[in-house]
C-alpha cells in the first residue's frame, strides 16, 4: 500500500464506531523508545541513522502474528504523500519535514503506526475511534514487548525508558484524547474546562497537536508528565476521571443550548449548512469552523439526511493534501479554495436536505 | 499602539476571529487574554515549557566543560535544543538534569512504571520501588552514623516521597 491509496479509506479513528464517538473523536496512546547501542537521533551520524532505520524496519516487518504492517520510507516519498500521512495523524509534522533516513510502519486499518527516526528511534502510536484508551494501550504494550525481545532498549532503573527529551522520560507514554466540544465553546464554558485542566497538569491543544490553535472546536487532551506514575495510573486517571468529566460538561452544555437557546443553536447550524452548501471559495479554517457546527447539528439530531461518518470523512477529505489526491491534481491558493468549495457543494448537495 | 478592548491597557495579543464567516478583530492585554482564555499555559508546546525551565536553571550546578565523550553533547547544546544526545547524557549531566526533570515532571524523580527487565510483570515497578526504598533506608542509617546530617535530611526527604507513592509498604 502507498500513502495515496489511503485516501480511499476512512481510517479506524475517523470511522465513528468507538464508544462515545459523537464527542470523543479518537483515543491515542504513544510510546517513545530508543535503542541502547545508538546515540539518540539528533546525535546519530548518517550511517548510524541508516543502520538504525534498517534495523527497526526489519524488526517491524518481521513481527510474528497478524500486525498487517506496510512500510513507508519517507526519504523517498513525495511531499503531498507525506502530508497525507500527517493529515491522517499517522506521522507528526516534525517527521515529514525531517531529513535523512526515516520512515513509518502503518497497519492496514491505520490503527497502528510506528515512526522510525523521529525525535526518538521509535515512536509507536495506537489510534482508535472513540473512548478506547485501554484498548489502545493493550495493543501498544503488546507491540512494545514483542519489539523488546529483539531490540535492546535504552532504560535506567531510575528514569525508566530514556528519551531524547526529558519531558518524555519514564514511561515514554503520552495518552491523548481528541474531543469535539462545540457546545462548551458556544456557551463560553470551555475556559472552565481549560482552567481545571491546568490544575491536573494536562496539555490541551488544537486538532493537529503541538503548537496549533484549536480550530473547529476539536481539542486534544494529553498528559504532561511521564515520570513517577505507572502506565495504569495514567490510563485510569484519563479513562475514569478526566475525560468523563469533560464529556459530561459538553453534554450538559448541549442540553442547555437545546432547552434555553434552541433558536441560536439552529441558527448556527443553519448558517453552517448555508455556507458549506453555497460558498464558492472555502479556506481550510473556515471549513473546519462550519463543519464543526454542522457536525453538532447532525449529532444532536437537528439535521437530517447526513450521518457522522460522512461529516468525519469531509473533515479529512477537505484537508489540502487529501483534496489534491482525491481530485488528482496539484492546487494552490485560490484554486484550492475553489476546488474545496466545489467538492463540499457536491458532497452536501447530493443528499436530501 | 492598540489598546486592550477590555481594560484600555496596551494590547499585546491581536486576534482575528471568524464568527459566522465574518472576521472580527480583537485586541487584548496579557492579563485579559489570560482571563478570557485566549492565552493558555496548556497551549504552549512542551518543548517551550522545557526551555523556560532551562532558562530558570541557569544558576544550577555548574556544567562548564562537561561534555559527553560518547556523543559530544554539552549542557549548553542541551539548553539550546532541549534534546539529549545519547543515554549516557542522563548520567553525565545527572546533577544538572535533576532539577529540570523534577520541574518538567511535577516533582517526580523516579520511574515507577513498566520495566525493561520484566515488561509483562505488573508488580515489577512496585518491586523496584521497594528495593530503592530499602537502599535509601540503609544509606540513611549510615549517614546518621557518620553524623552527616545534611545528607541524612536529603535521604529522609527522598524516602518520604517514595513512601507516599502507591504500592509501597
Amino acid at each position: 500500500m502507498k500513502p495515496g491509496d489511503l485516501t480511499k479509506q476512512n481510517g479506524e479513528w475517523l470511522s465513528a464506531t468507538g464508544p462515545r464517538h459523537e464527542i470523543v473523536i479518537s483515543s491515542r496512546v504513544r510510546l517513545a523508545r530508543n535503542l541502547a547501542s545508538f546515540p539518540f537521533v539528533n546525535k546519530a551520524s548518517q550511517p548510524q541513522r541508516s543502520e538504525l532505520h534498517r534495523l527497526c524496519r526489519d524488526r517491524l516487518l518481521s513481527l510474528p502474528g497478524n500486525w498487517n504492517l506496510f512500510y513507508v520510507d519517507l526519504d523517498h516519498t513525495e511531499e503531498v504523500d507525506r502530508q497525507i500521512l500527517v493529515e491522517r495523524h499517522l506521522i507528526s509534522k516534525q517527521h515529514t519535514s525531517g531529513e535523512g533516513s526515516r520512515g513509518v510502519a502503518i497497519s492496514a486499518d491505520e490503527a497502528l503506526s510506528v515512526m522510525v527516526n523521529e525525535e526518538d528511534h521509535l515512536r509507536m502510536q495506537v489510534l482508535r475511534s472513540g473512548m478506547q484508551l485501554r484498548e489502545c494501550w493493550k495493543t501498544a504494550d503488546k507491540l512494545d514487548n514483542m519489539l523488546q525481545e529483539h531490540l535492546d532498549y535504552a532504560f535506567s532503573e531510575r528514569f525508566g525508558y530514556l528519551t531524547a527529551c526529558p519531558t518524555n522520560v519514564g514511561t515514554g507514554l503520552r495518552v491523548s484524547v481528541m474531543m469535539h466540544l462545540p457546545a462548551l465553546k458556544l456557551t463560553g464554558e470551555i475556559e472552565k474546562v481549560f482552567r481545571a485542566a491546568k490544575d491536573t497538569h494536562l496539555a490541551i491543544r488544537g486538532l493537529f497537536g503541538e503548537g496549533t490553535e484549536a480550530i473547529g472546536d476539536f481539542y486534544q487532551i494529553s498528559n504532561q508528565t511521564t515520570l513517577g506514575r505507572s502506565e495504569e495510573e495514567i490510563l485510569d486517571e484519563f479513562s475514569d476521571s478526566i475525560i468523563p468529566r469533560i464529556l459530561t460538561a459538553e453534554l450538559t452544555a448541549r442540553s442547555i443550548l437545546e432547552q434555553e437557546r434552541p433558536l441560536a443553536l439552529d441558527d448556527r447550524i443553519g448558517r453552517a449548512i448555508g455556507v458549506l452548501r453555497n460558498a464558492r471559495l472555502l479556506s481550510t479554517e473556515e471549513t473546519l469552523y462550519f463543519l464543526s457546527h454542522l457536525r453538532l447539528g447532525v449529532v444532536m439530531g437537528r439535521v437530517t439526511g447526513l450521518d457522522i461518518d460522512t461529516i468525519n470523512k469531509l473533515f479529512l477529505q477537505t484537508q489540502p493534501a487529501h483534496l489534491q489526491r482525491v481530485l488528482g491534481r496539484t492546487l494552490d491558493g485560490e484554486s484550492r479554495k475553489a476546488a474545496r468549495a466545489d467538492f463540499m457543494r457536491q458532497k452536501l448537495q447530493a443528499r436530501p436536505p | 499602539m492598540k489598546k486592550c478592548d477590555r481594560c484600555n491597557k496596551p494590547a499585546t495579543v491581536h486576534l482575528t476571529e471568524i464568527d459566522n464567516g465574518i472576521p472580527t478583530e480583537l485586541h487584548l492585554c496579557d492579563q485579559c487574554a489570560g482571563e478570557t482564555g485566549y492565552i493558555q499555559q496548556a497551549h504552549i508546546p512542551l518543548n517551550e515549557v522545557l526551555n523556560q525551565l532551562l532558562q530558570a536553571q541557569n544558576r544550577s550546578a555548574k556544567a562548564d566543560g562537561l561534555r559527553c565523550e560518547e556523543c559530544g553533547m554539552t549542557w549548553q547544546e542541551f539548553k539550546d535544543t532541549g534534546l539529549l544526545g545519547c543515554m549516557k547524557d542522563y548520567d553525565i549531566f545527572a546533577a544538572q538534569l535533576q532539577g529540570v526533570i523534577e520541574s518538567a515532571q511535577q516533582g517526580a524523580t523516579r520511574h515507577t512504571g513498566k520495566c525493561k527487565e520484566s515488561p509483562t510483570d505488573p508488580n515489577a515497578a512496585v518491586k523496584l520501588r521497594q528495593a530503592e526504598l530499602n537502599r535509601l533506608r540503609k544509606d540513611l542509617a549510615r549517614a546518621v552514623q557518620r553524623e552527616s546530617y545534611e545528607e541524612a535530611a536529603k535521604l529522609r526527604d527522598q524516602i518520604k516521597v517514595l513512601e507516599s507513592s502507591p504500592g509501597t509498604d
